[in-house]
């Protein structure tokens, strides 16, 4: 086992080389979903007729947690594969390279969430203590991240299908998501209730955006969040131990 | 103290293996597209190591012997700790670290530099460390030039001089050779041959695996032959030549058969 510090060594050597040859360096990570907010923010407010200082806000944090999401979810399934050579050549532990992984994830995520300060002082999104309750969510959100590298590192390892399926499904949940669309008011809201109750992407949306809006989180999604969380841990933990012997074959 | 290095008990080691169908292209095209689609492919165990027990006591220092595919690199891989054993029980009493495919894992963006530091991190060394490790590499690759190049820049000597140096910058307590590492120009080699006798030397016990029965015989006092991942003989250096020889002779002797893979 490596310790932490040279993990993080590691992640941010790793981080400043992949940005080397380009002019703006890491601020790409700001222009791709800048781009998106900036076009495509108010035709969906006027295509949704929300106002914009509402829906602006709401769908540049959506967008922003959602990249994080996708990142740890499609990288997931590869991790393994892309450190072959650290695995067979330095013997590397396989929690590291997950670590390491999932930390370049997280500095991507920490560039973007720029444009979260930015639209939100822009339309003047007032802030309460409440809005800390992000962070707990975040927190939530890479436990999360942590068992699916584990358990689709490992499956993905064997069967490389696995990328094909989480790119396609994760293509969908974006758009099943209410990130570029708002649930409305509470009619609608009551036909819509399957689709948001039966989709865990929007529970775990819900604990990282709706305190930084200043709205309630039910407790359904609480529950359902923290249930997967202790789940997949769990699952994680039980898998890990019976096969992560068998992936330096695989990889 | 007098505790074995390594203790392996029964190691056996077994692989899937995923092989196609046969095809039988040209009379039968169609089929090609069928299994592109479909994916008819087998899944078999394959046997890579069968039933290896060995010790490596304080300053043994053992070779392996045996055709291509014997199974000696998985073997040394195995003791390496990368590869775990299906059955059987390993023991390592102190640092293994093996020496395989030297340039693997270096990042062709990064500068000479910056592959210093990253291979340094993964081996687990610190920053301190890996600092005061620098001039020595630098001068050992000889880049003090271009160190701060990226490696994608460098020539193919260059590449190799830098992993070399790279990867025989700590001495590991159990080395574990997988051929000799050589490489560059005369000069260079013959640097390397000098640091690779150190190596062994500082080591308190090594396997080397190799078919240079010249360099087994300057550097091992045991020697192990293997086949198709079995141990067919273990013992003092010269009786396992001795069997060595005897068994290719005798299994030249048999008529070939067809080719099996």
């Amino acid at each position: 086992m490596h310790s932490l510090k040279n993990i993080a060594y590691l992640t941010f050597i790793d981080f400043l080389i992949r940005y080397r040859r380009t002019a703006l360096g890491p601020l790409w990570l700001l222009v791709g979903p800048g781009l998106f907010i900036f076009f495509l923010g108010s035709l969906f407010s006027r295509v949704s007729n929300i106002d914009a200082s509402i829906f602006i806000p709401h769908l540049t944090i959506g967008l922003i947690f959602w990249t994080l999401i996708q990142g740890f979810v499609t990288n997931s399934t590869t991790v393994f594969q892309r450190a072959r050579p650290q695995i067979l050549q330095q013997g590397m532990q396989l929690k590291d390279i997950i670590v390491m992984d999932m930390g370049t994830t997280l500095l991507q995520f920490l560039h973007q969430l720029v444009l979260i300060f930015v639209v939100m002082i822009y339309y003047q999104t007032p802030i309460t203590l409440f809005a800390f309750t992000s962070l707990l969510g975040l927190a939530i959100m890479i436990a999360n991240g942590y068992w699916i590298s584990i358990l689709f590192g490992i499956i993905g390892a064997r069967y490389r299908d696995l990328t094909e399926i989480t790119q396609a499904l994760m293509r969908i949940a974006f758009l099943a998501t209410p990130i570029i669309w708002m649930p409305g008011d509470l009619s609608k809201g009551d036909a819509l209730s399957p689709y948001l109750m039966l989709n865990p992407f929007y529970h775990f949306m819900e604990i990282v955006r709706a305190p930084l809006l200043n709205q309630p989180i039910s407790l359904i999604s609480w529950a359902i969040v923290l249930t997967i969380t202790i789940l997949g841990l769990v699952t994680a933990h039980f898998f890990y131990g019976r096969y992560h012997k068998r992936v330096p074959l695989w990889v | 103290m007098n505790k074995p290095l390594i203790e392996a008990r029964d190691l056996v080691l077994k692989v899937p293996v995923i092989k196609p169908n046969e095809r039988k292209l040209l009379s039968n095209p169609s089929s090609l597209l069928k299994d592109f689609y479909l994916s008819k492919t087998q899944r078999r165990h394959m046997t890579l190591v069968d039933n290896v027990s060995l010790t490596l006591t304080q300053g043994m220092r053992l070779g392996l012997m045996g055709a291509n595919g014997a199974g000696k690199s998985t073997l040394l891989r195995l003791l390496a700790g990368i590869y775990h054993p299906t059955t059987g029980s390993l023991k390592v009493n102190g640092s293994a670290k093996g020496l395989f495919d030297v340039s693997l894992g270096m990042h062709p963006e990064a500068t000479g530099l910056e592959n210093i530091y990253m291979r340094g991190l993964q081996m687990g060394l610190s920053l301190q460390e890996i600092k005061s490790l620098i001039p020595e590499v630098v001068a050992f690759a000889e880049l003090e030039q271009d160190i701060d190049k990226p490696f994608a820049t460098y020539s193919a000597g260059m590449k190799l001089r830098l992993a070399v140096s790279i990867s025989t910058m700590i001495e590991p307590d159990i080395l574990l050779l997988d051929e000799w590492v050589g490489a560059g120009d005369v000069r260079f080699r013959q640097k390397v041959t000098e640091r690779m006798n150190r190596l062994v030397l500082q080591s308190r016990g090594l396997v080397l695996a190799t078919h240079s029965s010249s360099l087994m015989r300057k550097v091992c006092t045991h020697a192990m032959v293997m086949d198709k991942g079995r141990v067919i003989f273990q013992g003092e250096l010269a009786e396992a030549e001795e069997f060595y020889k005897t068994f290719l002779k005798a299994r030249d002797a048999e008529p070939l058969k067809p080719a099996e893979c």
